[in-house]
C-alpha cells in the first residue's frame, strides 16, 4: 500500500481535458509514435528542461484549439495535440536550436 | 469502436484514432526527428525512454481510496457526505481526474457486504484505486461473482456469517463503485494516517475485509 511510486503524480494524474487517455486506468497509446512522444516530453521535464506545468498549460491550450467549441469532435487526437505542444516548448526553450519548424 | 470501448470509456474523444495512414506516418516522422535530435545531443536515449514509458504504464496509480475510507472512519459527517454524494466528497479531499464518471460509495456493515465488479469489461475507479488487478479483468471473476459471490469471497479468504446479505454492484461507464469497508475492532487508538496504511485495494473492491496487520 505505501509502496513508493516512481512516477510523478502531477504528470500521471493530470485532471480535466488534458488527463492522460486511460481505459480503466491503463494508458492508451494507439501508435508507437504516441508512446515515444509521451516519453520524450516526460523525460525532458524530469530533466528540468522545462516545467511540467508550462507544458501542461500548452497542452490544455492545444486541446481547446482542436475542439473549437465541439469537445465531442476534436480536429485532432490527444497525442497529436501533445506533439504540437512539445514542438512549441522546444521552440520556446530553444532546446533544439532552429531545427524544429 | 467495439462495444467494449463503448462501455468502458465514456466517449472520450481523446481515445479515438481515426487518422489517415499518411497523416499518421507524418506524425511518426516528426516524433522520430525530435527523438533523434535529442539522442544526438545526448539528452535522451532509447532505452531510457522505453524504461520511462514502462514505469508510467505500470504505475499502480493513486491509492487515494484508502484516504477516503480512513477519513470516513474518523469523521462521521464526512462519511454521511461520502455516502450521499461520493463524487463531491472524494473531490473534497482533492482527488479528481475522473472523466465524467459518477462515483458511488457503498458501506459494509455487520449485516451487509458489498462487492464491486464490471461484468462487461473492466470499468474501475482509477482515481481512487489505481490500476485494476489482473483478476478483476478476468472473465471468471466477472461472471462468477454475480452468480456465486460467496464462493468467490471464500477463495479470497473471506468468510461471511450466513445472515450477512451480499450485494454485488456492476460498474459501468457512468457509475463507478467503491466499497467502504468496516473499520476493524481494536483500531480506536490509531491515527488517520495509521488507518490509511491498513486499508488495501481488495477491501475497497469488497473481496476482503480490512485486517489489522
Amino acid at each position: 500500500m505505501s509502496e513508493e511510486r516512481l512516477t510523478r503524480s502531477d504528470i500521471a494524474e493530470m485532471p480535466g481535458t488534458c488527463a492522460l487517455p486511460r481505459k480503466s486506468g491503463e494508458m492508451v497509446f494507439h501508435r508507437e509514435w504516441e508512446r515515444r512522444a509521451f516519453a520524450i516530453a516526460v523525460s525532458l521535464a524530469e530533466q528540468g528542461q522545462f516545467e511540467w506545468s508550462e507544458f501542461q498549460q500548452q497542452l490544455i491550450t492545444s486541446i481547446a484549439e482542436s475542439e473549437q467549441g465541439d469537445p465531442r469532435n476534436p480536429r485532432r487526437g490527444y497525442y497529436e495535440s501533445w506533439l504540437l505542444s512539445l514542438e512549441t516548448m522546444l521552440r520556446r526553450k530553444q532546446l533544439l536550436g532552429d531545427r524544429i519548424d | 469502436m467495439s462495444e467494449h470501448d463503448h462501455h468502458d470509456a465514456p466517449a472520450s474523444p481523446y481515445n479515438r484514432s481515426d487518422r489517415s495512414a499518411e497523416h499518421d506516418q507524418a506524425l511518426a516522422e516528426r516524433v522520430a526527428k525530435i527523438e533523434s535530435l535529442f539522442i544526438a545531443k545526448g539528452l535522451v536515449n532509447k532505452a531510457a525512454l522505453d524504461k520511462l514509458v514502462d514505469l508510467y504504464e505500470n504505475d499502480l496509480g493513486p491509492m487515494n481510496g484508502a484516504k477516503v475510507v480512513a477519513r470516513a472512519w474518523v469523521d462521521p459527517k464526512y462519511k454521511q457526505r461520502l455516502l450521499s454524494d461520493a463524487t463531491a466528497a472524494i473531490a473534497e479531499l482533492g482527488f479528481g481526474g475522473l472523466q465524467g464518471e459518477h462515483m458511488v460509495v457503498v458501506e459494509n456493515t455487520s449485516q451487509v457486504h458489498n462487492i464491486v465488479v464490471c461484468t462487461l469489461c473492466s470499468c474501475y475507479p482509477w482515481p481512487v484505486l489505481g490500476l485494476p488487478p489482473t483478476w478483476y479483468k478476468d472473465a471468471a471473476y466477472r461472471s462468477r461473482v454475480v452468480v456465486d459471490p460467496r464462493s468467490v469471497l471464500t477463495e479470497f479468504g473471506t468468510t461471511l456469517a450466513e445472515d450477512v446479505e451480499v450485494r454485488v454492484w456492476d460498474s459501468s461507464a457512468e457509475v463507478r463503485y467503491l466499497v467502504l469497508p468496516e473499520r476493524p475492532e481494536g483500531t480506536q487508538d490509531l491515527s488517520e494516517d495509521q488507518l490509511v496504511k491498513l486499508i488495501d485495494r481488495d477491501s475497497m473492491i469488497g473481496v476482503k475485509k480490512v485486517q489489522i496487520s
